[in-house]
């Protein structure tokens, strides 16, 4: 078999672009997902359950059904209905924000309740408000804590992004199915960016267990 | 100072509390024992309103804590709470334990509150401790912080919910020197113990409880050497 | 730190990389005995497919049907050879050619030099004409229009490359997408201009959704595209293949079936001149 690095290397300037999309596509999605994700995860908390029930069910939704089904439905659907035409970047971004939110909500749920409820309590007598308490007490013990769980999904949302290639937003995964279908070649378009993918994703965890560590020894 | 009445307090079906009245004066130190289960912990959470109470009121100097028009954090403001497992704040250095209800809540500059709470940490023993954090502290260090982060609010009274009762038998000692030395400089105490020798020496009243009832209140000594009530008389036979 | 990543990264592309070339020699035995001179024990042909383009080649209750399969049986009867038609899917046919674990792929593939450089094509079979495919009442009437417009085309078509060429290679006007269903349905939601694909698949959409007022537009200036059967390059099959085509093209066997899918005659004299 004849591996035709003279493909990639046609192909190298897009899928540099590509590259710092996808890029650019988990990072906003990690941000509006974890600001998201908070609010929602909060709001599944709260004790009425009047009020925790719209939360519960966006969870529900989101981590339920395929983003694969949800990028076409925010793309063909809701960002229409905003914009009056599609655009993939922006349903590409709305998606993974809102796929991630729903699995960060859960995160910090998870993260909130693990810590003892005597750190309430103590920041309570003292006078706190719930909200001071939470802010200065409960959400930086709760933030340590989820650091790992949040780093693996951080690495999905990279990887999942390669789904925005089905909307035409142009990341890694759609310069090689661009150069799969140019070339009718498979390994080379999917090799690449299997390596890119890689890198992105080892980089992350890289900086995530030394952003661990360095908590750790706090 | 405190007076409270007729409080009642149920778990689900499950009556903790049931008709309590108490009066705490100023300067008082009030030691309340009992069997576990007795209702001697959930009674000191409802001063504290930790619990929300099922009837009856409490009042701190006049006001009326259960009363949903009052200003719930700044009445806790006004008393501190020490806990059994201390509670300390795992992320926060000891003097931002200290630190950080005064600056948060009464907006007391940061540099005051360092002052003040160095100040606490003398008083405490452990000043030398103030940069370490919670985590390489002995229990009974661990406590004796919790007392300077209770006091640095300037609490009107002072809540003890048997502090000493995960220490160690060796540290036990320096945690209730720290609180004889509150109770002698005048600070309105209660205190849930089972340090009987604390509630003789320092106690200027003892509360005994059993089955969410008071059953039976004097000063330590007649309490001690003479219980009035069989209840009381088979608690101290088993606990002196 | 830095050194380790890379190393270890390039070790896992390496072993992906002996996986897919590793696969191939095992095959090389059984598809040596398919190139055999040896014409008296013809063996049965594995043709791969990605039967999902109706009517070209589809699945009508599990089984692969359609033109290019009818095409490719007379064909192969005409070579003297049994064959099996498996569906694959469109990425899957160019490994299983590559690796030569199938003989031959037959799936309306566009005959194109990029692709020659790595597969053998057959003489062309089949013409095929791109048209675009734009809402009622649109300001476009030709391909020149098509310019500053977003267009969406199905990726790896003769739609696709039809616009490459028109708007730019990897233009970003160019939407390339997995199916034409997604490509038509962002023009619908206002995404693209116009889509642009083969005949048949915009004349059948325009009739079967009257409802969404839809104008087909015919312009010359996109060449016509020919579709080939792929080979592995070098297989000694292509050459007997393109007997029994022309054989297939002059005998009427062809025409009987080109009218059979499309209900119209064919021109064999333009599929003649191409080769």
């Amino acid at each position: 078999m004849d591996f035709r690095f003279d493909i990639i290397a046609e192909y190298a300037p897009f899928l540099l672009k590509g590259t710092l999309l996808t890029i650019g596509l988990s990072l906003a999605g990690i941000l509006i997902g974890t600001v998201l994700g908070l609010l929602i995860g909060l709001g599944k908390m709260v004790n009425n359950k009047l009020i925790a029930l719209p939360f519960s069910l966006y969870i529900t939704f989101f981590r339920g059904t395929p983003l694969f089904v949800q990028i076409l439905l925010i793309h063909f659907g809701v960002v229409p209905a905003f914009l009056g035409h599609t655009n993939a970047v922006a349903a590409a971004i709305l998606a993974l924000s809102l796929n991630a939110a729903a699995y960060i909500a859960e995160i910090f749920r998870a993260g909130i309740q693990s810590i003892d409820r005597g750190q309430m309590e103590a920041a309570r007598s003292l006078g706190m408000t719930h909200g001071q308490a939470m802010r200065h007490v409960i959400l930086p013990q709760a933030f340590k804590r989820m650091i790992p769980p949040l780093g693996n999904e951080f690495i999905v949302l990279i990887k999942e992004s390669s789904l925005a290639a089905v909307i035409t937003a142009p990341e890694i995964m759609y310069w090689g199915r661009a150069m799969a279908g140019q070339y009718y070649k498979v390994w080379e378009p999917y090799l690449t960016a299997a390596l890119i993918y890689l890198i992105l994703t080892i980089s992350l965890s890289f900086i995530l267990s030394r952003l661990e560590r360095r908590l750790k020894t706090e | 100072m405190i007076k409270i009445q007729n409080l009642k307090k149920s778990f689900g079906t499950n009556e903790v509390l049931k008709d309590i009245n108490l009066t705490i004066k100023p300067q008082e130190v009030v030691v309340v024992i009992g069997p576990s289960g007795s209702g001697k912990s959930t009674l000191l959470r409802c001063i504290n309103l930790l619990e929300s109470i099922t009837g009856g009121h409490i009042y701190i100097e006049g006001k009326d804590i259960t009363d949903k028009k009052n200003n719930l954090n700044k009445m806790r403001e006004e008393v501190g709470m020490v806990f059994q497992q201390f509670n300390l704040f795992p992320h926060k250095t000891v003097i931002e334990n200290i630190m950080l209800a005064p600056v948060k809540v009464r907006n007391v500059p940061a540099e005051t509150a360092r002052a003040r709470g160095l100040e606490l940490l003398r008083k405490v023993g452990l000043e030398e401790k103030a940069e370490a954090y919670p985590s390489s502290l002995s229990g009974g260090q661990k406590q004796r912080v919790a007392i300077a982060r209770a006091l640095a609010m300037e609490p009107k009274i002072m809540l003890f919910d048997e502090p000493t009762s995960a220490l160690d038998p060796e540290v036990v000692g320096e945690v209730l020197e720290v609180m004889k030395q509150l109770a002698k400089e005048g600070m309105t105490m209660v205190v849930v113990t089972h340090e009987m020798g604390f509630a003789r020496e320092v106690g200027d009243r003892v509360i005994f409880m059993d089955g969410g009832y008071i059953v039976e209140e004097n000063e330590p000594i007649p309490l001690f050497e003479n219980p009035q009530q069989e209840r009381t008389q088979a608690f101290l036979s088993k606990v002196l | 730190m830095k050194n380790k990543i890379v190393a270890w990264s390039l070790l896992l592309v390496l072993a992906m990389f002996l996986t897919a070339c590793g696969s191939s020699p095992q095959d090389e035995g059984s598809e040596g005995a398919g190139n055999a001179e040896d014409t008296e024990t013809k063996k049965t042909l594995r043709i791969v497919t990605d039967a999902a383009y109706a009517p070209m080649e589809y699945q009508d209750k599990g089984e692969v049907v359609g033109f290019d399969i009818d095409f490719i049986k007379a064909v192969a009867k005409e070579a003297g050879y049994e064959v099996n038609v498996e569906h694959v899917g469109w990425d899957p046919i160019f490994v299983e050619i590559e690796s030569k674990r199938a003989d031959l792929a037959v799936s309306s593939i566009t005959i194109n030099d990029d692709r020659k450089q790595s597969y053998d094509f057959s003489h062309p079979y089949f013409q095929s004409t791109n048209k675009i495919l734009v809402p009622e009442g649109s300001d476009i009437k030709s391909a020149e229009d098509l310019k500053g417009k977003k267009v969406a085309v199905q990726n790896g078509t003769t739609g696709q490359a039809a616009m490459d060429a028109l708007l730019g290679k990897n233009s970003p006007d160019i939407k390339k997408f997995e199916d034409n269903n997604l490509a038509i349905m962002e023009m619908e939601s206002g995404g693209a201009a116009a889509v642009v694909a083969d005949n048949m698949v915009v004349e059948e959409y325009a009739k079967n959704n009257p409802d969404k007022n839809l104008t087909v537009i015919e312009d010359s200036a996109f060449d016509s595209e020919f579709y080939g059967v792929l080979f592995p390059k070098g297989s000694e099959l292509v050459g007997e293949f393109n007997d029994a085509i022309n054989a297939v093209l002059e005998n009427g066997t062809y025409t009987e079936i080109y009218k059979k899918w499309f209900g119209n005659e064919p021109n064999i004299d333009v599929l003649k001149e191409q080769q």
